[in-house]
């Protein structure tokens, strides 16, 4: 565990649960809040379209660390489960019209049902039996929306009207990604803290419990069953969430973008940003979000010296894609959660090591 | 640092952030400027699953716009074309569209059906015309699509005319196994096909087989369609899965006709396939290769020429893009002479309105026409044979 700050004492439980203890977490609690709020000003468009895919994979990332990273139970069908909250909700509010508000709220409940049938293999099933257990679900999801005509009315694919939300309507080209930037960020913003403060709860506390000893917690008195379901409903929740973002935020609904690819993307996300921390989830998004841009603005820039990193651009990508989720499992399987509360231990000591 | 510092200096950090803001913003939008680059974005494959084709198609696209501004550009202005490779995968699709609108280009050209489609709504709410290398019929309603122009006959329409070629080369009646692309791009046509054979009473059997991806070879599909009693494959995909087929074929020694659309409809498949075995199956080519030499080619060979490459290299996929991009130049070139802002919403109503496009025999039947009702640029197709390592012309122009 990192080290808590010296010189604070808790006097009372509620001074203890309290998220943040130290004026310095305030500081840059202030700090974060001031750059969220500047961003869709001082960003262009291109880039306010990656923060929004940013925010949007952080839901689906925290969602999926609350199931991995929180409970122990592996899940490859990520991209099953945001495909059902992008074709519900899409489904809901442009073909049988209700608000779009509601449409989402109806996706993530579906999405939090479908989740919790796909987990009941989880109650005989672990580890790796349970991860090919879930790449079934992934699987039977994906042939599902490829192959239900009436899904799509047999267009292959669904348009999604543009946002209405109660009233307000997201605006054209040269303001739609900052609208989206406001309607998202309040979004993973709720998500982020729900999840913080599920896990100060006795929910929150008896999926931990699963995760490290399942048998002890069942003597404590877990009712195991019922945690394995409830992670899996609270987590596709949370995805469905995401998956229904991403139907109304691109406008359009197709098979191909919930491909295994994103399952194994999200994983890689939670991996590479810690598993079972919140903030960890949020780091992964955003880093495995900014990766495929940033090595192709690096193969621009190095077009001249470096021409192959331009000519097999989405070659490269993959390979730097594997190379960085084989080094963060060597080197810091934990994450670059771990990474930056290694960073702040450091300054908190220095000049002494420890 | 005391706590009142610290919430000055985050107070300052705030103050300073909106200042910058004030300062960032604004600017772009391509403007009306008569001598400022012409910037048209392009979303690639030159290295996913139909990279076969799609390298080629962008040559072509941008040794058009290397010619056009040699030749001193569209009314004076210089083309400015920005080509990305996305892989045949949809979300980079998405995240390139969003760059190009972001540096303000006037018009796209894209690849895919599945991409083309995801896009459709964007493109449309962006005001960008989209000219694709996919030909799914969707994409030709205005109502549906009103951005997206179509410069070929439809894959189903494809479909339609290579039905109704086989119902006659069978005297009437066979049995066709349809090969397709496990994507969008594959099943555009299948169930249009289908239902022209309900349609027009046609004495075929029909039955749709998805190529699994990555396939090395294809036996198990083709005794399928063996068991089917199909004669004739149509196959819609890219040329290696297409050569595949062919290479199967002649290995089984099974008395089946390929009947390839457009996408494997080229010197490519023959090639990959050996002249041998690529003998006697037909392609169903909207955009008359090199080889049929039509007077659109004229330009390409001169172009050619002039740059060192040899026209033996050039394959359909190339004269495609090509005149993909004739098609998009002309539409520009119709609107600035409107004397509108070079806006998307000029150069759709410039294609619109244009009138015919003539290809010099190139494409379709000649000429490519849009109208404010129809963005299906031609109906017409030529149809080939692959004969001694050639595609050799059996029917021009054919249509419904």
């Amino acid at each position: 565990m990192a080290a808590t700050a010296t010189g604070i004492h808790h006097r009372s439980y509620t001074s203890e649960l309290r998220l943040r203890a130290t004026r310095a977490e305030y500081f840059r609690l202030g700090l974060m809040t001031v750059l969220l709020l500047i961003l869709p000003f001082v960003l262009d468009n291109f880039w306010l379209s990656q923060a929004n895919l940013i925010l949007i994979a952080v839901i689906g990332a925290v969602g999926l660390n609350i199931l991995v990273g929180y409970t122990g139970q592996i899940s490859l069908g990520q991209g099953g489960f945001l495909a059902v909250g992008a074709y519900s909700s899409a489904i809901l509010s442009d073909r049988i019209g209700l608000p779009t508000p509601l449409a989402i709220l109806v996706a993530v409940l579906l999405t939090a049902a479908v989740g919790t049938f796909f987990g009941l293999p989880g109650l005989r099933l672990k580890g790796l039996y349970l991860a090919i257990a879930t790449l079934a679900s992934q699987m039977i999801i994906e042939f599902v929306i490829r192959r239900w005509d009436w899904l799509t009315l047999g267009q292959g694919y669904l348009n999604v009207e543009r946002l209405n939300l109660f009233g307000f309507q997201i605006g054209g080209r040269q303001v739609f990604e900052q609208q989206w930037y406001w309607v998202l960020l309040v979004l993973a913003v709720l998500t982020v803290l729900t999840a913080r403060n599920l896990f100060r709860t006795g929910l929150g506390r008896s999926f931990m419990a699963v995760r490290d000893q399942d048998i002890a917690a069942e003597a404590i008195g877990v009712n195991i069953p019922r945690a394995k379901l409830t992670a899996f409903a609270v987590s596709s929740g949370f995805v469905g969430l995401a998956g229904a973002l991403t139907a109304h935020y691109s406008e359009v609904v197709s098979w191909e973008k919930f491909t295994l690819d994103v399952s194994i993307l999200y994983l890689a996300m939670i991996i590479v940003g810690g598993l079972g921390s919140i903030a960890g989830a949020v780091y992964g998004a955003i880093f495995m979000t900014m990766l495929p841009e940033l090595i192709r603005q690096l193969s621009l820039g190095l077009g001249d010296t470096l021409p192959f990193l331009a000519d097999e651009l989405p070659a490269v990508r993959n390979a730097v894609f594997g190379l960085v989720i084989i080094l963060f499992l060597i080197l810091e399987p934990r994450g670059l959660d771990r990474i930056w509360h290694r960073i702040k231990d450091y300054f908190r000591y220095w000049p002494f090591r420890y | 640092m005391s706590a009142r510092t610290r919430s000055l200096a985050v107070a300052m950090a705030a103050a300073s952030a909106l200042v910058l803001s004030a300062c960032g913003g604004g600017g772009g939008g391509g403007g009306a400027d008569s001598d400022e680059a012409i910037p048209i974005g392009i979303i690639a494959d030159l290295t996913g699953a139909t990279g076969d084709v799609g390298k080629p198609y962008n040559e072509g696209m941008l040794a058009y716009v290397d010619w056009r501004n040699e030749e001193g550009g569209i009314e004076g202005r210089q083309i400015e074309a920005k080509s990305n490779d996305y892989a045949y995968e949809v979300p980079q699709a998405e995240q390139l569209y969003k760059q190009y609108v972001n540096d303000g280009v006037v018009a796209i050209q894209g690849w895919g059906t599945g991409d083309t489609e995801a896009l459709s709504g964007s493109v449309s709410r962006d005001e960008l015309p989209f000219i694709s290398g996919s030909f799914a019929e969707p994409l030709t309603d205005p109502e549906e699509a009103p951005y997206n122009f179509i410069i070929a006959p439809t894959y189903s329409d494809q479909m339609r005319i290579a039905l109704n070629w086989i119902s006659e080369d069978s005297g009437g009646k066979s049995d066709v196994a349809v090969f397709h692309n496990d994507s969008p791009f594959g099943e555009a046509p299948v169930a249009d096909g289908k239902n022209w054979i309900e349609e027009e009473g046609l004495e075929l059997g029909y039955e749709a087989y998805p190529m699994p991806s990555g396939s090395q070879n294809f036996v198990g599909l083709l005794s399928q369609a063996k068991d089917q009693g199909a004669k004739y494959i149509v196959i819609q995909n890219v040329a290696s899965p297409a050569a595949l087929v062919a290479k199967d074929i002649a290995a089984q020694k099974l008395d089946m006709k390929i009947v390839c659309l457009n996408w494997c409809a080229n010197e490519l498949f023959i090639e990959s396939a050996g002249p041998k075995n690529a003998e006697g199956h037909v392609l169903v080519q909207p955009f008359a290769p090199m080889a049929a030499d039509k007077e659109g080619h004229q330009v390409i060979k001169e172009y050619a020429e002039a740059n060192g490459i040899d026209t033996a290299d050039i394959g359909t996929s190339w004269v495609q893009g090509w005149y993909a991009m004739d098609v998009m130049a002309e539409g520009i070139e119709a609107a600035l002479k409107n004397g509108d802002d070079l806006t998307g919403t000029a150069i759709r109503e410039g294609l619109e309105t244009m009138g015919a496009i003539e290809t010099g025999g190139v494409v379709g039947d000649g000429s490519v026409e849009f109208s404010a009702d129809s963005h299906r640029g031609s109906t017409a197709t030529g149809i080939y044979r692959a004969e001694d390592g050639k595609m050799v012309e059996i029917e021009d122009g054919a249509t419904l």
